[in-house]
């Protein structure tokens, strides 16, 4: 923009602006004490730590956790996925994924092919939706478990999870779900969904910062899964063997502590503010660009055309030209940053079919206004000489 | 006669936070204190209580499902002339 100021679209990477507070609390942390919890004994770890659990409680209240002790944190999403994919599943295992996912779970599977494990793609449709009865369909003797993503990075199309996970319940099988999509965006429920294993992300709808996320795990799941990474606690020192209590028994090494700070305020936001509300303004600004741009030619809208079963990520593939130079455009003359390429989901483009060109994704915020989708708009026009 | 102290044992430092939240809820004074070592060689923290609140604190841990290892009985061991002979 000739007037310098910036439009953020790309809050599937990471959400911007951060809740208030998160960057005081951060900040406030590092300044006045990041003392180390787990590990110093004296009162302002003690202090920490309080708001370590605090935050634990937050997020078990979120996701209808029964016991917070099952908020076990990480560095993010894909360390999750990594801790199930590769504590749990072993060789002869088989496992069911959608044809949505992120090579957050792609590339662990793919690592342990090498290890006698198996997987299968469920059919999924052309506009990323899945239907549950071919869950059901691709169960075999030896699957253990369905992995699946609440909602598209690429396109925003959500699964259908409370279907999957009572498939999965019937069938015994174990259920894990990646929200980095949805949550705090739209309810997921572990208690109603059935689901063993929720990754999560706080750095993007929970509006956090980088660097934190987490799982939450079922307590069966947990007598079944291994530490995948292992190391000092901070308790039962006198030991060689990984603690069994939770969380000890998966957060070896010092936490992220800023990070969780950090989320813990990012929460308090959420929680003043609603996830309903937060979600209905991010709807509204999705319905208000998808209304614009759906008459547009050579443009196509990938995924979903409407507002059902979708999160605020919209994906663009320009047919007539090369995404990239469309995305190099809207930024240099429009000032709107978004995502362009595959995404880090071929599988998903390849569903898509988007494979290989990628889309530009616009991904839209709670913070993001209707003047930002007009001129956004008017860029993709100018882009699109119309 | 040595005093004792009476020292509630825990597998983690998470569940010792969770107790001593509830404690102070309920007016249950408990400090957060190193596990002594002759309690236990674990290295966490423990929750240092009166002797009149044992069945109040074990009450606690009941109703709001803390896991603890025990609650320990300790001689208080603080002598700066210890191992010292002249």
């Amino acid at each position: 923009m000739e007037d310098g100021s910036k439009i953020y679209f790309d809050n599937g990477s990471t959400s911007w602006p951060k809740a208030p507070n998160v960057a005081e609390a951060m900040a406030g942390l590092l300044a006045n004490g990041a003392f180390n919890i787990n590990r110093g004994n004296y009162e302002g770890a003690y202090e920490v730590e309080g708001l370590v659990l605090d935050t634990r409680d937050q997020l078990a209240k979120l996701f209808h956790a029964e016991d917070s002790r099952s908020v076990i944190f990480t560095p993010g999403i894909t360390y999750s996925l990594n801790y199930f994919i590769k504590g749990f599943l072993q060789s002869g295992d088989h496992v069911l994924i959608s044809g949505m996912e992120h090579n957050g779970v792609m590339r662990p599977l793919k690592q342990m092919e090498a290890y006698g494990v198996t997987y299968d793609i469920v059919k999924t449709e052309e506009d990323g939706s899945l239907k549950p009865e071919f869950v059901e369909k691709g169960i075999r003797s030896n699957t253990r478990a369905v992995v699946m993503l609440h909602a598209s990075n690429v396109c925003g199309t959500v699964i259908p999870i409370r279907e999957i996970g009572e498939i999965c319940k019937r069938r015994r099988l174990f259920f894990a779900v990646d929200t980095a999509q949805s949550a705090g965006t739209i309810p997921v429920d572990m208690k109603e969904y059935g689901i063993d294993f929720l990754a999560f992300t706080g750095h993007k709808g929970l509006l956090g910062p980088q660097g934190i996320g987490g799982f939450l795990i079922s307590k069966e799941l947990d007598e079944c899964m291994k530490p995948f990474i292992a190391g000092g606690t901070g308790s039962q020192s006198d030991s060689y063997d990984m603690p069994e209590t939770l969380p000890d028994k998966y957060e070896s090494g010092t936490l992220n502590l800023p990070g969780i700070i950090g989320l813990h305020a990012a929460l308090v936001y959420m929680e003043e503010t609603g996830l309903e509300t937060i979600h209905r303004k991010k709807m509204e600004l999705t319905r208000y660009f998808l209304e614009q741009v759906s008459d547009f030619p050579n443009i196509r809208i990938v995924g979903k055309k409407g507002l059902e079963d979708r999160v605020a990520v919209v994906s663009l593939d320009f047919l007539k030209m090369d995404n990239a130079m469309a995305a190099f455009e809207l930024e240099r003359q429009y000032g709107v940053m978004t995502r362009v390429g595959l995404h880090c989901a071929p599988l998903a483009h390849q569903t898509l079919r988007t494979w290989p060109r990628g889309t530009v994704r616009f991904a839209f915020g709670a913070k993001n206004t209707k003047e930002e989708i007009d001129r956004c708009v008017e860029g993709i026009r100018s882009v699109l000489s119309v | 006669m040595p005093e004792i102290q009476h020292y509630v044992l825990f597998p983690n430092h998470d569940n010792a936070m969770r107790l001593h939240r509830e404690l102070k809820k309920i007016g249950v004074r408990a400090t957060i204190a190193p596990t002594p070592r002759a309690a236990s060689t674990c290295c966490g923290v423990s929750l240092l209580i009166q002797e009149e609140d044992v069945g109040k604190v074990e009450t606690c841990v009941k109703e709001q499902r803390i896991d603890i290892l025990k609650i320990a009985e300790i001689e208080k061991d603080v002598n700066p002339r210890r191992d010292r002979y002249c």
